[in-house]
């Protein structure tokens, strides 16, 4: 056991800041407090991502052949941290580079690989999510988007909602019901722009972007959407969510959120108060714990150390930083939601669902009492 | 990084818990006790090497780390976070132990003061080595499961050896380092402890273990006790600060939490001396305010991080992660 970071890791970590220093134009934070799922942002890293590909550090992590540079999950969790460090400039790339991709590599047909890959790797390219449904959210069983065969393909009829990104999104990794029995569910790629999908964005406590309806009306899509075998998509979702639920690093973002409430506090002489200093240091020992599980987390997938519930522990301690930094800003700086502060309130509004999405904080509870201190399934 | 154990880790490890699996409970004399120092658990880990480890060539903080956490999952006491994490690096030469750590009103109760041979006085200017006289200590019963006690009179500072202000620093790192290691190996044996409890005791016909509301709860000091091990660890790793004002910071603002939760779902057998919970629960309690308890320990990083009171803007060289 040792923590020290090797030279290379370092060397990498250099690179990717040095590369964001140079790159990100000066009026970026601008771009970055519109959120990350708004059209200026969504824009702005269509440009950006394909600069970050052509440096290889949009897929550091991906095999050679899928268009990636080969290296290994150190490297992905590196260039995250310093790209959130810097606001996150891919906007909602992270989701096909880090969950989707990876899927697509372990599931999918030489064709769709060659399809979907290259355009993943190339930056220009934003998937969305199509999971939940009103009666389906953390139950996806009860899910009731239905994919019927015609013959030919699949016809989709149904909705989906809270799927970020979407109204911008030029794909959609979509769930879909295809038989009457729970687990009968099948992954589907879908090109949004096929006749009979509708995006209705509408308003809500999380940030501009994250809300979304979208709807199927006789959708037909040809049978190479489908990814892997029929009925089987539950096994391709236990693979996804795997990647999805270590996340993207909170922690990094809440200490930077943390920082910029501590300079505004500075500013207005109000940081020398012990009760709020104090309250500041928890929260940073919170986020610091949750940066050190997450590269447990790392060093088990390095190691191939399945099974574990460390990816629970780390979001849920992650969640907890956030909730309590949350809690800050409304003791100290309320007015940052009202007009104050841009930054504080992007961070404010996205963590407002941080612990109903990609498993809710109940499930991730419930998978550390069953898997990690063997307790039966509760009732 | 590597979080697994390297060679020697592990068997630092296994020798160590080798040790520890005759030392899991108490003699029958002390079972409803407040709490039990094991002067033969002491003199087994003193006398194979793993209390001045950190002194060991080849071995360092983490290694202490494990020691300390380990040891703190038994039900008994014994002296081992300063000798082992703290007398190391603090003074080049050894300091007769057990130790007994002090910081404050010298004539207040003082865990291990009873059974100590040196006493670190943490003066806030200076660090005092003191020869303990056991004529001149009395023991104080308490709930905490340390053995506690007070000097009856002053003890002649005179004769102590002075460290020095430039020791002071390091002395608290250490000390939150240790203490963070005993939190964590003292929680997770109550934790377990606890869970093992809730899968045999039975109501309204099902154990307590098939209850949702128990298992949250329970989930939630797992993932305390873990992040407490983690940041302890690192923190002993690396020599950092920061990273032990983290530990203790963390460690310290989740007693309660992980106190209450355990004895809640050990019920009425959990508040009674029959029941080992508290020889675990009770020492992670008597940690709750050392070194400057949570407040002091959260203070020194929000010092560390964005510089005293009164400092001006962030200083971002200070601001690391990673």
């Amino acid at each position: 056991m040792e923590f020290a970071w090797s030279q290379t890791h370092l060397d990498y970590r250099s690179r990717v800041s040095g590369f964001l220093e140079k790159e990100l134009p000066e009026d970026w934070f601008e771009t970055h407090q519109k959120g990350l799922g708004s059209k200026e942002q969504i824009d702005f890293s269509r440009d950006f991502c394909p600069k970050l590909a052509d440096a290889g550090l949009l897929t550091p992590q991906w095999p050679k052949e899928y268009g990636g540079e080969g290296g290994e999950a150190w490297e992905q969790f590196i260039l995250a941290e310093e790209v959130w460090r810097w606001g996150e400039p891919r906007g909602p790339q992270y989701m096909g580079v880090n969950w989707i991709g990876p899927t697509l590599m372990r599931f999918g047909t030489e064709d769709q690989k060659d399809r979907h890959l290259k355009g993943i790797a190339s930056g220009k390219l934003v998937w969305s999510q199509g999971f939940s449904e009103p009666q389906a959210g953390t139950d996806l069983g009860a899910m009731q988007t239905k994919a019927e065969w015609n013959g030919q393909g699949y016809t989709v009829n149904g909705m989906k909602l809270w799927t970020s990104y979407s109204e911008r999104a030029d794909w959609i990794f979509l769930l879909a019901r295809t038989g009457p029995e729970r687990k009968q569910i099948s992954v589907f790629l879908v090109d949004m722009k096929t006749p009979g999908v509708k995006v209705v964005p509408f308003p809500g406590l999380p940030e501009y972007g994250h809300l979304n309806e979208v709807y199927f009306d006789n959708v037909h899509i040809p049978a190479s959407a489908l990814l892997g075998e029929e009925h089987k998509g539950w096994d391709i979702m236990a693979f996804t969510l795997n990647f999805e639920r270590v996340g993207l690093p909170r922690y990094i973002w809440g200490l930077r959120t943390l920082d910029i409430a501590v300079e505004q506090l500075k500013a207005e002489g109000r940081f020398d108060d012990p009760i709020c200093r104090a309250a500041a240091g928890r929260i940073v020992a919170r986020f610091e714990a949750a940066t050190v599980l997450t590269y447990a987390v790392v060093d088990e997938r390095i190691n191939d150390i399945q099974g574990t519930v460390t990816p629970n522990v780390q979001r849920i301690t992650a969640a907890n930083g956030c909730l309590e930094l949350m809690n800050f800003l409304m003791d100290y700086l309320p007015d940052c939601v009202a007009g104050g502060n841009n930054f504080l309130e992007l961070f404010y509004r996205a963590q407002i669902a941080s612990t109903i999405a990609a498993g809710a904080y109940e499930i991730q509870l419930d998978a550390i009492a069953q898997r990690g201190l063997g307790m039966p399934r509760g009732r | 990084m590597q979080f697994q154990l390297d060679e020697n880790q592990a068997a630092v490890l296994a020798g160590v818990q080798a040790i520890l699996q005759h030392h899991q409970d108490l003699p029958a004399s002390h079972r409803r006790g407040w709490s039990y120092y094991d002067m033969g658990l002491d003199d087994a880990l003193a006398r194979n090497g793993y209390l001045d480890i950190g002194r060991t060539e080849g071995m360092g903080g983490v290694e202490s780390a494990l020691v300390v956490l380990e040891a703190a999952k038994a039900p008994v006491a014994v002296e081992i976070g300063a000798s082992a994490l703290v007398a190391p690096h603090i003074s080049a030469s050894e300091i007769p132990r057990p130790i007994c750590l002090i910081r404050g009103d010298l004539m207040k109760a003082q865990r291990f003061l009873p059974v100590a041979r040196t006493a670190i006085i943490d003066t806030g200017d200076d660090v005092l080595v003191v020869p303990v006289d056991p004529a001149n200590v009395e023991a104080v019963e308490s709930i905490f499961a340390y053995p506690f006690g007070r000097f009856k009179s002053r003890p002649d500072l005179a004769k102590a050896v002075r460290l020095g202000k430039a020791t002071v620093a390091p002395l608290r790192q250490w000390a939150r380092v240790a203490l963070a290691c005993e939190v964590a190996g003292a929680m997770r044996a109550a934790i377990d402890f606890t869970v093992d409890y809730t899968k045999q005791r039975k109501m309204f016909g099902s154990t307590l273990a098939a209850y949702q509301a128990v298992h949250h709860r329970l989930a939630e000091c797992h993932l305390i006790a873990e992040g407490v091990r983690a940041l302890a660890l690192k923190a002993a790793w690396s020599g950092d600060e920061s990273e032990a004002a983290w530990a203790a910071t963390y460690a310290q603002m989740n007693i309660q939490k992980v106190l209450f939760d355990t004895h809640q779902f050990n019920g009425g057998m959990g508040v009674t001396n029959e029941h080992k919970l508290h020889f675990w629960t009770y020492r992670f309690r008597a940690l709750q305010a050392e070194v400057g308890g949570q407040s002091g320990a959260a203070l020194d990083t929000a010092d560390l991080r964005w510089g005293p009171p009164g400092a001006g803007a962030i200083d971002r060289a200070r601001v690391r992660v990673g």
